[in-house]
């Protein structure tokens, strides 16, 4: 499996703060990959690393099996959409097409055309005057017109109302299904990473949580509830994740690739929601680096 | 790269060549007048002594009115342009990306972020070289009969119309707003860069540059090349401002040297037969009747004082010139270099 996107202790410091701390990581190619985690996880860091927009302070990062881009070539194959989607304010709609054009030699003028066309924008329009959901859509249009092999979006959706939020997402699945690329996303939004990505990354702290298909992890993490019972008495298989207990019952998220056989235990399938929100709050636990800081500087 | 640096700079483009369009027109039409008063003056193909005569009667003529004006508004336009374009130009070309995020947009696309800065560097910087030296070569046009003019007066009360090393005049002609315009525009560019701020970094711009601008012709200019100096006869000045003090004190205000007309003066005072600077009267010309008189100054010659004076020939012009340009255009040099580098290094 070729990894899009590989970091090995990965590191930013912001004077005495540090955005990202220790991260390693590895993404695989051909993936719509749904990188979440709390506030000040490190996401966006982690993201302008890899788009060659931040130098590292400690550790290296592996974009598309080179280092972050520098080069011409390389930035051609890396598509970035940062957060609160930039774009000229001042410049059009076609202004930015044009921009696109002149500076990306792979650029698909059909491609982004046809795009801006069946988003219905208005080419004369300033980008400044375009509602949150038109320039995530231009700078979408812009990141996927180059032709990159992969797309890096950061938190695209988040400043944007559901309906602009899920035109954007089925948008962007479309874009993902006619060409050949690899697409990570940040978001905290869970609901919004279960439409469109069958690859979940938990950061949290700037650790992985629990990284691996979605269809895979639901198809092993239960839910199991029963009579109170010690969760360290279960069979080796099965790693707790989250557990609650009344006087009487006991529930337990579990990650075990076995078949959950007693029959004390009433097993139910459990949501991504639910999963994430557990390995997050398993994170709060003793070992939360409260440390990080949150913002894109 | 080329078209988006064009489209960014655009609108002020437009408005540089603007203001660029109403100083010429200003210019060109109050010009033709101001060389017709020159022709008329007689001034071209005058002999010897009434070549001074004949300019001052010139200078005089224009010297109240329009002309001091539009001279000094057009030596005002150039000396201010590169300050202006180093606050709206330089300042904003990387801040404004920081600002509004757009780096983000520009740094991933299929573009080096040095050839991205390289581009807007260079047509915003010649663009802006380009227009503080077209205002000064249409002010120097304008005011060429007023240069002449001052060359040849034996004295002048036209404000500015000296030397080409008044304060202003020096600044504002020949190469110098090429240096300036380069080192202002960088200069922005530069606090920009730093700040990420473009408020903040126009301010500081503007008072970097403004201490600058004060500090090279009061401290570094008269130093870039080692003075001249001579003596002249008190009688060879037709001028000379005198302040009286008690007790045989007295002092010159040197501001020509009549040997040298358009040089400029550094120091200039009193000295004795022996070469030392002086500023008391000898005994025998300090009673009250004579100090003062017309028989004062011969009698203070009649004892070996004479003006001392240190001062850069007109000959030097162009030397002062071409040097206090690389200065100007080495800094700028540095200071892109510098935001090339930090560029490179990626904003942390």
């Amino acid at each position: 499996m070729t990894a899009v996107l590989e970091t090995r202790g990965l590191g930013k410091r912001y004077r005495r703060l540090w955005a990202l701390s220790d991260c390693t990581l590895s993404i695989p190619a051909g993936h719509v990959v749904g990188l979440v985690g709390p506030n000040g996880a490190g996401k966006t860091t982690l993201l302008n690393l890899a788009a060659g927009l931040l130098l590292p302070t400690t550790g290296t990062a592996e974009v598309l099996g080179g280092p972050p881009p520098a080069n011409p070539a390389q930035l051609a194959r890396l598509g970035f959409l940062a957060q609160d989607a930039p774009v000229y304010a001042g410049l059009s709609v076609a202004d930015h097409l044009r921009l696109g054009a002149d500076l990306n030699p792979r650029w698909d003028e059909e491609l982004a055309r046809h795009r801006i066309e069946r988003l219905d924008l208005d080419l004369g329009q300033k980008a400044g005057k375009l509602s949150g959901g038109q320039r995530a859509q231009l700078a979408l249009t812009l990141a996927i017109a180059k032709r990159p092999e992969l797309l890096l979006l950061d938190e695209p959706v988040a400043s944007l109302d559901p309906l602009a939020r899920r035109e954007f997402l089925q948008d962007l699945m479309e874009a993902v299904a006619e060409q050949d690329l690899s697409v990570v996303l940040s978001s905290h939004l869970i609901a919004d990473l279960e439409r469109v990505c069958d690859y979940l990354i938990v950061l949290v702290g700037s650790r992985v949580r629990v990284a691996g298909p979605v269809e895979e992890l639901l198809a092993t993490h239960h839910l199991l509830s029963g009579p109170r019972r010690d969760p360290a008495t279960l069979p080796a298989g099965q790693q707790v994740i989250s557990a609650s207990h009344t006087d009487v019952q006991t529930t337990l998220l579990v990650r075990t690739s076995d078949p959950v056989l007693d029959p004390a235990w009433t097993v139910s399938e459990v949501g991504l929601e639910d999963l994430v929100l557990a390995y997050m709050s398993q994170a709060a636990g003793p070992g939360r680096r409260n440390h990080h800081l949150g913002v894109q500087k | 790269m080329i078209w988006l640096t064009w489209r960014q700079f655009r609108a002020q483009a437009v408005t540089a060549a603007a203001a660029l369009a109403v100083f010429a027109v200003l210019l060109a039409v109050t010009g033709p007048h101001l060389a017709s008063l020159y022709a008329a003056s007689g001034i071209t193909g005058c002999h010897g002594g009434s070549c001074g005569q004949l300019a001052s009667n010139f200078l005089s003529q224009v010297g109240t009115g329009l002309y001091p004006a539009v001279y000094l508004l057009g030596i005002a336009g150039i000396v201010l342009a590169p300050a202006v374009i180093g606050i709206f130009w330089g300042a904003p070309l990387i801040a404004r990306e920081f600002e509004a995020g757009t780096f983000r947009l520009a740094w991933t696309q299929s573009i080096t972020r040095t050839r991205w800065l390289a581009v807007k560097l260079a047509l915003t910087g010649l663009a802006a070289m380009a227009i503080t030296e077209a205002l000064s070569l249409i002010q120097a046009w304008w005011a060429a009969p007023i240069g002449q003019a001052a060359r040849l007066a034996t004295d002048s009360n036209f404000p500015l119309g000296m030397s080409p090393f008044s304060l202003l005049a020096f600044d504002a002609h020949g190469i110098t707003p090429l240096g300036y315009a380069a080192f202002a525009f960088t200069l922005g560019v530069t606090a920009g860069v730093l700040i990420r701020r473009t408020v903040p970094a126009m301010a500081i711009t503007l008072a970097i540059f403004a201490a600058v601008q004060v500090a090279m012709p009061l401290s570094i200019r008269p130093h870039l090349f080692p003075p001249d100096h001579t003596t002249a006869a008190l009688s060879s000045f037709s001028s000379l401002p005198t302040q009286i003090r008690p007790n045989g004190g007295f002092a010159f205000g040197v501001d020509y040297l009549p040997s040298q007309p358009g040089a400029w003066i550094l120091s200039g005072g009193a000295v004795n037969a022996a070469g030392q600077p002086v500023s008391t009267s000898p005994a025998a010309c300090r009673s009250e009747a004579i100090t003062g008189s017309p028989a004062w100054t011969p009698c203070l010659t009649s004892h070996g004082i004479r003006i001392a004076v240190s001062y850069q020939p007109t000959s030097r012009y162009w030397a002062l010139q071409l040097t206090e340009t690389a200065i100007y255009v080495a800094l700028a040099l540095v200071l892109a270099s510098y935001c090339f580098w930090r560029l490179s290094r990626r904003p942390s």
